[in-house]
Formats: C-alpha cells, structure tokens, sequence
C-alpha cells in the first residue's frame, strides 16, 4: 500500500524531472510527450490499485521534511474515502487531459517545458490531496499555485499573458495568507499540524477560535478556488493553453479550496456561524458567476465564469454540511467541465484560435464529433434532468433546503434562481456556437474552412461525457436504491440528514422544472431565426446592465483603483521620498555637517602632536572614569 | 582536544593563502588558481567539521560545542585564544566557506585589474568571517569583526562601479560607528565582570553569569544592538545596504549579503541574548517592531526599484527582518528557523547577485527595462533565475520557505500581531518576484541584446546553490537535528 502511495505522486513528480533534465536535447519530442502521458496514466494504475487494496484509512509516513522541537510536519500520506475518489478522479482526468494535450500543442516549440509543467502540476495537486499534515498540503497547494502562473504564462511572449499569469499567483496568495494564519494558529493551540490530529482536537477549542480559524482557512478557499471577493484572477487565466484551462482552472486546482474546507470539515464544521459564511460565499459566488456567463462572449471566459459558479455551488454544499454531496458534485463537474473546456479547444484550434462565440456559427455540421460530447458536457452544466450534473446539483439544493430556517431557505432560492440562469448561459452558448451558418473566419485564411483536428483531441471527449451524463449513478438518490459514493463517503459522526422520498422526489420535481425552463428561455432567445438577430445585435457595443456583466461586475476596475495604484505609488512614494529622501538624505546631512566641525577642529591637531596625544589620553581616561563610575 | 587543530586550520588558511598572493602579485592566472584552490581546500574542512559532531563532550567546552580550542594569549589583560564550534557556527562556516567559493568564481572573469589583491582581500575577509563564527573570547571577536571589514572596505573602494567611494565610505562609516561603539561596550563587560568576580577576563563563558543593574545592562546591550542592527541590517539603519550592494562588484555584493548580513544577526545570538538576557527581553518588542516594519517597508520598496541589484538589495533588507523577528522572539522553533534563514538566505541571495552580476557582465546594464524575452535567447540562465526568484519568495518546497515558516510558527505564540503582519510580508516578496520575472525574463525584449547562455563555470555556481536550495527545502530534517541542541541550551530547554 506504502508504495502505491508513493508511486501515485511519484509517477508525475519524476516525469517532470525527467523532462526537465534530458527533454529538448537529449529526448525527441516524441519520447516526451509519451513520457508525460505514461507518467499520469502509471499515477492511475497506481490508484486504482491503492483503491482495490483499500480496506480503512491510514498514514504512510514516507520520510521527515520539518522537524523542529515540538513542530512536526513529515511527508506524510493520508489516503481515505475523500482522498481516493479524489486521486482517482485528478488522474483520470489529467491522464485524459495529457493525452489531448499531445494534440493540441502538436505546433508548439516548446513541448517540453509545457509537459514538464503539466506534469509537475499533477504531481502538486496529488500531495495536496493526499498531504497527511497541514505544512504538507500548503506545498501541494503552493505549487499547484506557481505550475497554475507558470502555465497561465506559458505563451510568455505576449503581456498580457504573463499579466494574467502574475495576477493569479498574486490573488490567490493573498488568500495564502489565511491559510498560512491558521496553520501557525493551530500548532500554538493543539501542538501539532497533523490534519488527523487536528480534526480529532475540535472539542478542546473554544468555539469562537474555531470561527476564527475556519473564516482564514474560507480565505484561502477563496483564493484558490476563485470565490467573492478574490475572484478575478479565474477568468483571465484562461490565457493560458485550453488543455491547461481545463486541466487546472476547471478540474482540479480551482477545487483546492473546497477540498480544504471538505478536510478540515470535522473541526470547523462544529462553527454554524461559519458554516452560513462559507454558505453565503458560495450562493453569492454562484449567483455573480453565472450572471456574468450570460453576457460575455469569449468562449472561454463563459466556460471560466461557469466554473466559478459551479464552485459556488460546492461552496454551498460545504456550508451546508453536505460533505459527500459536495464531493459528488465537484467529481462529476470535474467531468464535464473539463469536456467542455476540451471541446471549447477543439472548436478554438479548428476555427485558428478564434474565441468570440459570435464569429462562430454552423459547427454541428463540420465539426460532429465535437458537437455532441459537447452537448452532453453543457446539458450536464445546464442540469438536465437525468444527467449526473442534475443529480449533483440538486443533491446539495436538497441539503441547504434540509437545513431549514431564514438563511436557508433563502440560499435554496438562490441556488434555484442560478440553475435557471446557468440553463439560460449554457444554452446560450451551444446555440451560438453550433447552430446557425457557418461564418468565414477573420481575416479569411482558407475560404472559412474548417481545420481538421487531430484524432487524439475528439476521442478524449467521449470517456469525459460518458461520465458526466452517466455520473448520476455513482450517486442515486435514495429512493432509486441509494449511492455508492454517499456510503463510501459517510463516516460516522456525519451530520448529514436525510430526506423522506416523497419530498426528495418533489425537490427533484423543482429542479428540474427550473432546468427545463431556463432551456427554454435560452430558446426562445436564442434559437431558430432569432439567433442571427443577436448576432447583429452583438456587432455593436455592449451597453448598460451587459456591459456590466461582461466586465465582471467591474470589480477588476474597482480594485485596480482601490489596490493595485495604491500600492505602485505607495512603493515610489516610500523608496524616494522616505527611505532616500528622508531616512537617508538626514543622515547625509549629518555627515555633511560633521565633516565642516571636522575640519574647523581640524586646527586643533595641526602639527601639534603632544597635544593630539594628550587630548587622546584625557578622552580615554574618561571614558575608563565613566565607566567605573557606571560599575560602582 | 582534537589531535589536528581543525579550528585553527579553518582559521588562518586563508590567510596563510592570502600571504602567498602577495608573492604572487604579477602572476594573475596563478593567483585566481592558487587563491580558488585554498578556497576549495576551506570547504572541504569546513564540511569535514561536520563528522566532528560526535565529539560530544569536549572537555573544558562550554556545553553544545563539539570542537573547542583554547589558549592562553594576552595573559594580563585576560585576553585568550579561546575558538569553538556548534551547531549554528557550523551551518554558518560551511556556508561562508561555500559563499567565499563562488565569489571567487564569479569574478574569474570580471575582474580583470589588480587581480591578486582581488583575491587577497577575498582570502582574508573570509579569516575575518571565520573568525567571527568561532570567537568565544570578546576581545578575540572584535577584532575579527573588524578585519572583515577593511577589506569589503577596498573591495567596494577598488573594483566598485557608480558612486563606488561614496558608498564604500558611507559602509565603512555606518559599521565603525557601531562597532566602535560594541567595543566601549566590551571594555565595559570586562570591568564590570573584573569588578565583580575579581577576575579580569574577556572569554565568553565566564563573563556569562555576570550581573547588571539594569540600566547599565540596558545601556551595554544598546550598544552591542546597534553595532549588530547595522550589520543586520534592521530598519532604519539600513540605508548603507543599498548603495554598497549596488556598487560594490559582484563578489562584493555576495559576500556583503551572503556573509557579513549573517554576523550581526550571528552576535546577537551568540553574545547579545546570553549576556544580557534581561535587557533584551526588556527591549523584545521594540526589536520586534523593527523587524516587521523591516520586513513590510523593504519588500515594498523593493517593488519599485528599476535596478536589480537595488531590488535583491532591499529584497534583503526584508529577508533579515525574518531574521531578527525569530531572534527577537527567541523561542526554540523560531531560534532554529532564523539560523537556517540565515543560510537560507545566504545561498538564494547569493544566486541572485551572481545572475544579475552574470547578466551585467553580458550587457552592461543592470536596469530592468533593458531586459526582456530572456526565455527565448538563454532558457538556462533564466530557468536558474526563475527557480531562485521563486525560493527567494518563499515557494514551499524550496529554503526559504523552511525558515520563514519556522520562524512565523514559533513566533505567533508570542506576538500575534506581528506574526500576522508578516505574513502580509511572505506574500510582498512575491509580488516584486513575479514582476522582476515578467519584465527580465518573459515578454519581448525591449532593446536587442546579445547574449550568451551559462559557461560551465557558471552553471558549476548556479548548480551547487540550486542543489543547496533544493536541498534544505525538500529535506532540512538533518540541518535542524544540528541546530537542535545550541539552540535548546540557549533558549533554556532540554535538548
């Protein structure tokens, strides 16, 4: 079991080694690209192989990293329900992820940084996941963290890339610093920074430390996993590479943060002060997410904007205790959204690199064996009834709606209001797209021809919505014979209730009829004849509420002003007018004026050594009185 | 006793090196080689005093010291040879034996006038520096303290750019004003402790129990604080570090951030704490407040220089305020995590002066906005850059983020505030890094440069400091097995 554990991580770590070594020179390209494939795909075996010998779960310690005094943080390996179907969903997807990618970077000169990356990101995100200790999971953390900025950057030769890659770091460090808070705060408190130990510890903490601890950790959270307010880093790290989109920033980092809350759950969930803040985040993230998926029109920022939402919801999972319903619906929108993002790569690199969904047009025709996973993947998203993305989402409305009261009720109604918008954007998006007439391209390369893609990238899309669509059956509702996540997930001392059939159905009943409108609502906007009528719409500027939406609420513009300008000139401000003009320039002056009583005195040595000796002599026979003085 | 003296040996070879430079004042090519050679033949017994450890005990030898040497010297005034090694001087002499190496190394070709001295002032700061890890005698470290500085002193003077003479006086005013004032201090712990106990001696271990009143202690540690605060440097004596890392050429810079930084916050280890225990717990919040203001002010100002070697100049300001925060609340863990910030610090800012000395030495230019798209022409010297700019921001899984979060860990139970404050200042660095990083490395060059990627000499540097980084960031279980025992005994546990 030890060294299925630590193959799991070792698999990638050592691909990226490699790659980073000997590729570029030593290794073809071919030998790379296979190398980093096989890296993940071994991690998989790996863990499918740790699942099968699954009996409990258990600590492998593997070596020390940090061990001063009573501070121990060795590398160490946590595997239990929550940590596998983790492990098991990152290497599934991230396999399939590689894979494409060998597709889609077919034209890059640089393979070899980028899989060494990809690699070395996967390796991070599975210490993270599996980290036995809290020091442990915030060097997974943080290094998914720079394989996210180095990846965002990737194509660093444009700004505005290498902006966005700086802008993701930066935000979600701030974040950081929570997390950072409240792993110091707890080795003060309990002595230890084991996570096993520290869940076990939550009776001997008062309970306002406990909000205390668990609203940094919701720092961190929203930093990583892209929630109100520390948002905006997410849709502008869509720069980079659509396989790194949708390997990073919408199946696996982004959920970090949940993962987190989801761990340390047993000892700030006993907080239900907290549990309505992360609650309301993730309504509220929610909500702001899919309102500014609706307006915007770069296919990949609708897909980013959709991310953040859907994190919300997990957020609102969380926040209501419902741990495995959480966990189901961050597993099956790993699936789903990580199809969508490759299809949106499928369609960007067929249409060369073109983004804006309105210059798209017809693609159901030319591009088929895209459209219909595709669809799958958004009809998921959209909360289909039957589809695993249904089931999911309407396992955590059914928790907030279980948890009863104002606040509540009020979030269900939110969650509601944002699955009808969620339909409506989605919907949106693949009438668009897919419909309609194919549009030449801008500026015309091959009469608006089509490119064909590379086979790898459209058969990587099947297995991802097979999972999505199918997903529901990992987790049925109770009365179609129960889930197997939910058993395999639920661990004594749970706090999640249950629901009688009956209203469970009627929840279902809701939810889809919710679904089911806002579909329509997309359609009859959207669909038919009245799809080219927003299409002239769209060749003028957006304006009023759309506008608003499409620049996220403005909030980038509200922290430039409020953050980032302070802080620049803050920085110039204290460098020339405090340090060198004021600290440093008094001290000049000092010297200065030292240096004209200097030469005056001068006069006092001048040729006149017996009396330069003497005036020593007198000094330091005062000093020596002075100082005997002082002793006596 | 140890049968070979390995403390002496470490001691004056670099001196004894430097002497023969002088024989060899035309011969350049010989001189770098002879000079490279005691440098090296330095590290090899400097790690060799690593299998010393088990010594344990040493008779005659303060408690911690597995190697201890002691000799009568200036017998009427007290004054004795007395050298000694444990944990923490041991980290730092290998450190300081490693430094001096690449500094000799990166300036194999940029110094091109009056070479011998070059490496003469090199050899003998290195005798200054080992002498201040080793001194167990007070008289004994302060002269060591002060021959490390002459020669920094001509070093700057010598081979520095810009406004070289300015800066190298303003060094050597800043450090004498302390020093000078340390050494009153001296001769005033000598009386008092002559006064009281009737034996007049200048060895650590016996004026370790000497009492106080405590304003006269208050007023002795002030001066040992301020002759170390310099060095350190704390804010706001920090103006010198600047304008000498600037202009002083790159071995200068190396030397300057890689070594001398570490013997204030050395001394103050070794000789401010344990003396004066009660006056620095008296004067514990305000060094405190000086390292956090240190740590946010520097970081913040290092955003927006347009020099890079200013920016790691003011990057180290901050770096050290770490430093002094986990001194200053002089707790185990935070103890431990200071000392191997220390080293550290040593290694990354040590990497990076030496890169931006290498890219200096390519362009003539050290301004950030002559840079740009290095990836694209040398992907080796900027992946090297890209890996020590993220250690020197605290990346987990490289150094530095080991000891800053040692140190913020064993400081939160004693200054809340201040430990949050400066995990503000863990993520300042970050964003002075990235953007350092986008304009030098990424983007597309703003004016066409040619450019060459590494040597082999430079890739030998960069290399072994990468392995060191790597090293103590995946793996600092053994440095910290060292540190374990000094640091238990100064701070009063068991070890």
């Amino acid at each position: 079991m030890k060294l299925y554990l630590e193959l799991i991580i070792l698999f990638p770590l050592s691909g990226a080694i490699v790659n980073l070594l000997l590729g570029g020179r030593l290794l073809p390209r071919r030998a790379s690209e296979i190398l980093a494939c096989a890296a993940i795909w071994g991690s998989f075996v790996a863990t499918v192989a740790a699942a099968t010998a699954y009996s409990a779960p258990m600590t492998v310690e593997i070596t020390s990293w940090l061990a001063a005094f009573d501070l121990k943080a060795p590398i160490s390996l946590y595997l239990d329900p929550l940590s596998l179907s983790l492990c098991l969903m990152i290497t599934f997807v991230c396999g399939l992820i590689h894979t494409y990618a060998v597709g889609y970077m077919k034209d890059d000169p640089s393979p070899v940084r980028f899989f060494a990356l990809l690699n070395l990101f996967v390796a991070a995100m599975l210490t993270l996941v599996l980290a036995g200790n809290l020091p442990l999971l915030y060097l997974g953390w943080e290094g998914v963290g720079f394989c996210s900025y180095a990846l965002i950057g990737f194509w660093y030769r444009d700004p505005q890339n290498a902006t966005a890659g700086r802008k993701a770091f930066i935000v979600t460090r701030i974040g950081d610093i929570g997390l950072g808070i409240a792993i110091v705060w707890l080795f003060q408190l309990c002595g230890t920074v084991s996570i096993q130990q520290l869940n076990q510890m939550g009776a001997n903490i008062p309970p306002g430390v406990i909000t205390a601890l668990g609203l940094l950790m919701l720092l961190g959270a929203m930093g990583k996993s892209a929630q109100v307010p520390l948002m905006v880093w997410l849709p502008d790290a869509m720069a980079g590479p659509t396989p790194v989109s949708a390997q990073i920033h919408a199946a696996t980092m982004v959920t970090a943060g949940v993962y987190l809350l989801m761990r340390m759950f047993p000892l700030i969930g006993s907080s239900a002060s907290l549990c309505a803040a992360i609650a309301v985040t993730g309504a509220l993230t929610a909500f702001y997410g899919a309102t500014c998926a609706l307006a915007q029109r770069d296919l990949k920022r609708i897909l980013a904007y959709s991310t953040i939402s859907q994190i919300g919801y997990m957020m609102l999972g969380v926040g209501s205790g419902a741990i495995s319903a959480a966990t189901f619906h961050l597993l099956v929108h790993a699936f789903f959204k990580a199809l969508l993002f490759l299809g949106a790569g499928c369609v960007i690199t067929a249409l060369h690199h073109e983004q804006d969904i309105f210059r798209m047009g017809g693609l159901r025709r030319s591009l088929p064996w895209t459209f219909w996973p595709f669809l799958g993947g958004a009809l998921c998203l959209a909360g289909l009834p039957l589809t695993g993305g249904f089931f999911s989402k309407d396992g955590i409305l059914a928790a907030v709606w279980l948890k009863g009261g104002a606040l509540y009720g009020g979030l269900y109604f939110a969650g509601l209001l944002t699955a009808f918008i969620t339909a409506v954007y989605t919907m949106r998006m693949v009438l668009i797209v897919f419909e309609g007439e194919e549009i030449p391209l801008n500026p015309p390369l091959s009469k608006g021809e089509v490119k064909s893609l590379p086979r790898v990238m459209e058969w990587t899309l099947l297995p991802l919505a097979l999972l999505g669509i199918f997903g529901g059956l990992l987790n049925l509702p109770e009365f179609l014979g129960g889930g197997v996540l939910n058993s395999f997930l639920s661990h004594p001392g749970s706090q999640e209730l249950q629901l009688s059939h009956s209203s469970e159905l009627l929840l279902q009943g809701v939810a889809a009829v919710v679904a089911l409108a806002g579909m329509a609502t997309a359609w009859l906007r959207y669909g038919g004849l009245r799809r080219q009528l927003r299409l002239t719409e769209a060749e003028l500027p957006a304006r009023g509420l759309s506008a608003f939406l499409l620049e996220g609420w403005r909030v980038d513009a509200l922290y430039d002003l409020l953050f980032v300008r302070t802080y620049i000139r803050l920085s110039g401000f204290l460098w020339q007018q405090l340090d060198e003009g004021c600290i440093d320039d008094s001290l000049d002056r000092i010297a200065a004026q030292l240096g004209r009583w200097g030469q005056r005195l001068g006069g006092w040595g001048e040729g006149r050594v017996s009396l330069s000796l003497l005036s020593m002599a007198a000094g330091a026979a005062l000093i020596i009185v002075w100082l005997t003085w002082v002793t006596i | 006793m140890n049968q070979i003296p390995i403390l002496t040996l470490l001691l004056f070879l670099p001196l004894v090196g430097a002497l023969l430079l002088l024989a060899l004042e035309r011969r350049e090519g010989m001189a770098r080689v002879v000079a490279l050679c005691i440098g090296l033949l330095e590290t090899v017994l400097a790690c060799s005093a690593w299998f010393c450890q088990c010594n344990l005990p040493v008779a005659n030898a303060p408690k911690g010291f597995f190697l201890f040497e002691d000799l009568p010297w200036i017998e009427a005034l007290g004054i004795r040879y007395t050298i000694g090694m444990d944990g923490i001087s041991l980290l730092l002499v290998i450190l300081t034996a490693l430094v001096t190496v690449i500094a000799m190394l990166t300036s194999w070709r940029s110094i091109t006038e009056r070479v011998s001295l070059h490496y003469l002032l090199l050899l003998a700061m290195e005798s200054g520096i080992m002498g201040v890890f080793l001194s167990l005698d007070l008289f004994l470290f302060y002269l060591f303290w002060e021959l490390m500085l002459i020669p920094m002193f001509f070093l700057i003077f010598i081979w520095g750019h810009g406004r070289n003479i300015y800066s190298a006086v303003k060094f050597f005013l800043y450090t004498l004003i302390g020093s000078l004032l340390m050494l009153l201090a001296i001769i005033g712990i000598y009386l008092i402790h002559g006064s009281q106990s009737g034996i007049y001696s200048f060895g650590l271990s016996a004026i370790l129990g000497t009492q106080f009143t405590s304003a006269t202690g208050l007023w002795l540690y002030a001066a040992f604080l301020l002759a170390f605060a310099v060095k350190f440097p704390i804010v706001p004596l920090h103006t010198w570090l600047p304008d000498a890392h600037t202009d002083a050429p790159t071995a200068g810079s190396v030397i300057l951030a890689g070594l001398l930084l570490k013997t204030g916050a050395y001394g103050l280890i070794r000789f401010g704490y344990p003396l004066f225990p009660e006056a620095a717990r008296t004067l514990t919040p305000l060094l405190i407040v000086l390292a956090v203001t240190g740590i946010i002010y520097a970081s913040w100002i290092a955003f927006a220089q347009k020099d890079m070697k200013r920016l790691v100049a003011y990057s180290s300001v901050g770096h050290m305020g770490f430093v002094a925060l986990g001194i200053a609340v002089w707790t185990p863990v935070a103890l431990s995590g200071a000392v191997l910030q220390m080293v550290n610090h040593g290694l990354t800012t040590t990497a990076l002066f030496a890169l931006v000395g290498m890219l200096d030495e390519r362009t003539h230019s050290r301004q950030i906005e002559d840079y740009g798209g290095l990836w694209g022409k040398v992907p080796l010297l900027s992946a090297f850059f890209v890996l020590f700019a993220m250690a020197s921001a605290g990346l987990p899984g490289l150094n530095n983020f080991v000891g800053e979060f040692l140190i913020l860990a064993g400081s939160f139970k004693v200054a809340h505030i201040a430990t949050i404050l400066a995990f503000i200042g863990v993520i300042l660095p970050l964003v002075y890094t990235v953007r350092l990083i986008q304009e030098v490395i990424f983007q597309e060059e703003r004016r066409p440069l040619t450019l060459s990627d590494l040597t082999l000499r430079e890739i030998s540097i960069l290399a072994a400091l990468a392995i060191g980084d790597l090293y103590i960031g995946l793996h600092p279980a053994p440095l910290l097995e060292i540190l374990k025992t000094p640091v238990a005994l100064l701070t009063g546990g068991s070890p």
